[in-house]
């Protein structure tokens, strides 16, 4: 009598055999494999499937909620530090420098991209139609993060991320130099505020209370930038 | 997919990650069952489970909506759950724990159930379940997922295959490996009947 192997019985137990019916039968005939048969079935189940212990989803909800990138502008942040008086003074010049530079920058990226087809800045639609390549994908994200870290530090910056900002800046103005080259006008307009923002981070130095009003420099000049970044690095995705 | 599930994918994607909470309510348990399958253990299941859902968001834009999110999701969950017992089996190669007369947490020895119980015993007490982590942990990675993912979740191969980018042919021996293994595990502690 043929026997049949234990990965045919395994098969047959598991529904995943082919031959079940000759399988069967032969089960009815033969000691040997029935034997085999049945502590396979008892292999199964010894290791069926246990109750599984409920997660604390509120707990696990909170943790992933905090390594979310935010995909639009960075949240306008902590009105608490403006408190201090002392703030007041710089922020109050700081924000009239930056309404005059927006402005001029509005106007100028207006012009430029007017004859393109896709003209969004920092709005919802795809920024440009020409795919970035992988290099810039990744150094846009990591401006990106560098930025997110920025706005969200709580102390005076390290040498650390002065250090990335500075390299950063080096590929940015390559980067800004090939979009020129290549017409990307889009392009181009948003690496040349990122390296704006990334000179200022370079040219900080240590020091808590220019540290308070650097972050509140880069988070206003981040506040659409940020946005802009991913949509540029979306639609190289997207391309790649 | 239903609506709600496409309007918190859109919300997402404009900005609002906190529409990804309905999605992560809805699927969150299943993800983490799957984890714990494939685990073992509460504290890499829930591992595995965020990391699945961080890397879903990440990667949402690139979600095509042509299957489900909850298959999407399950997918994904599989991948890291089997990606994090490879990573602890390559841990355990150098840390893990030793078979031993008698078990020590200072000399990080386990001991296997005694070969006399009757297997009434031996499923219901603690021994048993030190002898099934120990059997199930003597599998590979690729085993112990695709058994765990055919058997206790009752998932077709093709399934199992997909998310752990192997051919169904390659899954479903890994799965037949797995019941040979565990059958030979149990086998001294139940007088060779299993």
């Amino acid at each position: 009598m043929k026997h049949f192997s234990e990965e045919d019985l395994i098969a047959y137990q598991l529904h995943e055999g082919a031959n079940e019916g000759e399988i069967r039968r032969h089960l009815e005939e033969c000691v040997v494999c029935a034997a085999m048969s049945d502590a396979i079935a008892e292999t199964l189940r010894v290791f069926s499937a246990e109750p599984v212990p409920a997660p604390d989803v509120e707990r696990n909800w909170q943790w992933l909620r905090g390594n979310l990138t935010v995909l639009e502008a960075a949240p306008r942040r902590r009105f608490g530090l403006l408190r201090a008086g002392w703030v007041w003074g710089s922020a109050g010049l700081v924000a009239a420098a930056l309404l005059v530079v927006v402005a001029l920058f509005g106007v100028h990226v207006r012009r430029q991209v007017v004859p393109k087809p896709n003209y969004a800045i920092n709005g919802r639609g795809p920024l440009t139609t020409r795919p970035a390549d992988p290099a810039i994908a990744n150094h846009l994200d990591a401006a990106e993060r560098l930025l997110t870290e920025v706005n969200h530090a709580s102390g005076p910056l390290d040498n650390t991320m002065r250090s990335q900002a500075h390299n950063l800046l080096l590929k940015n103005a390559v980067y800004v130099h090939t979009a020129h080259e290549q017409g990307d006008v889009a392009e181009a307009a948003v690496l040349d505020n990122l390296g704006r923002v990334l000179t200022t981070i370079d040219h900080t130095s240590d020091g808590e209370s220019e540290h308070r009003t650097l972050q509140l420099r880069v988070e206003m000049n981040t506040d659409g930038l940020l946005l802009d970044l991913r949509i540029l690095r979306q639609n190289g995705q997207v391309g790649q | 997919m239903d609506k709600v599930e496409t309007d918190a994918i859109r919300r997402v994607l404009t900005g609002d990650r906190d529409a990804y909470r309905v999605l992560m309510e809805r699927y969150f348990h299943s993800v983490h069952r799957i984890a714990f399958r494939i685990t073992g253990n509460q504290e890499d299941a829930e591992e595995a489970a965020q990391e699945a859902f961080l890397r879903a968001y990440n990667k949402l834009a690139s979600f095509r909506q042509d299957s489900t999110f909850s298959t999407w999701i399950t997918r994904i969950a599989m991948n890291t759950s089997f990606n994090l017992v490879e990573r602890r089996s390559r841990d355990l190669s150098q840390h893990g724990p030793r078979i031993a007369e008698e078990a020590s947490k200072a000399e990080g020895t386990i001991q296997f159930a005694d070969e006399k119980a009757g297997p009434e015993r031996l499923l219901l007490d603690q021994e048993a379940i030190t002898l099934r982590h120990a059997a199930l942990d003597s599998l590979t990675p690729m085993e112990r997922t695709a058994f765990t993912l055919r058997h206790m979740e009752e998932l077709p191969i093709a399934e199992i295959a997909v998310a752990l980018n192997v051919t169904s042919n390659s899954a479903k021996q890994a799965v037949f490996r797995a019941v040979g293994k565990l059958r030979q595990c149990l086998a001294p502690v139940t007088g060779g009947q299993v």
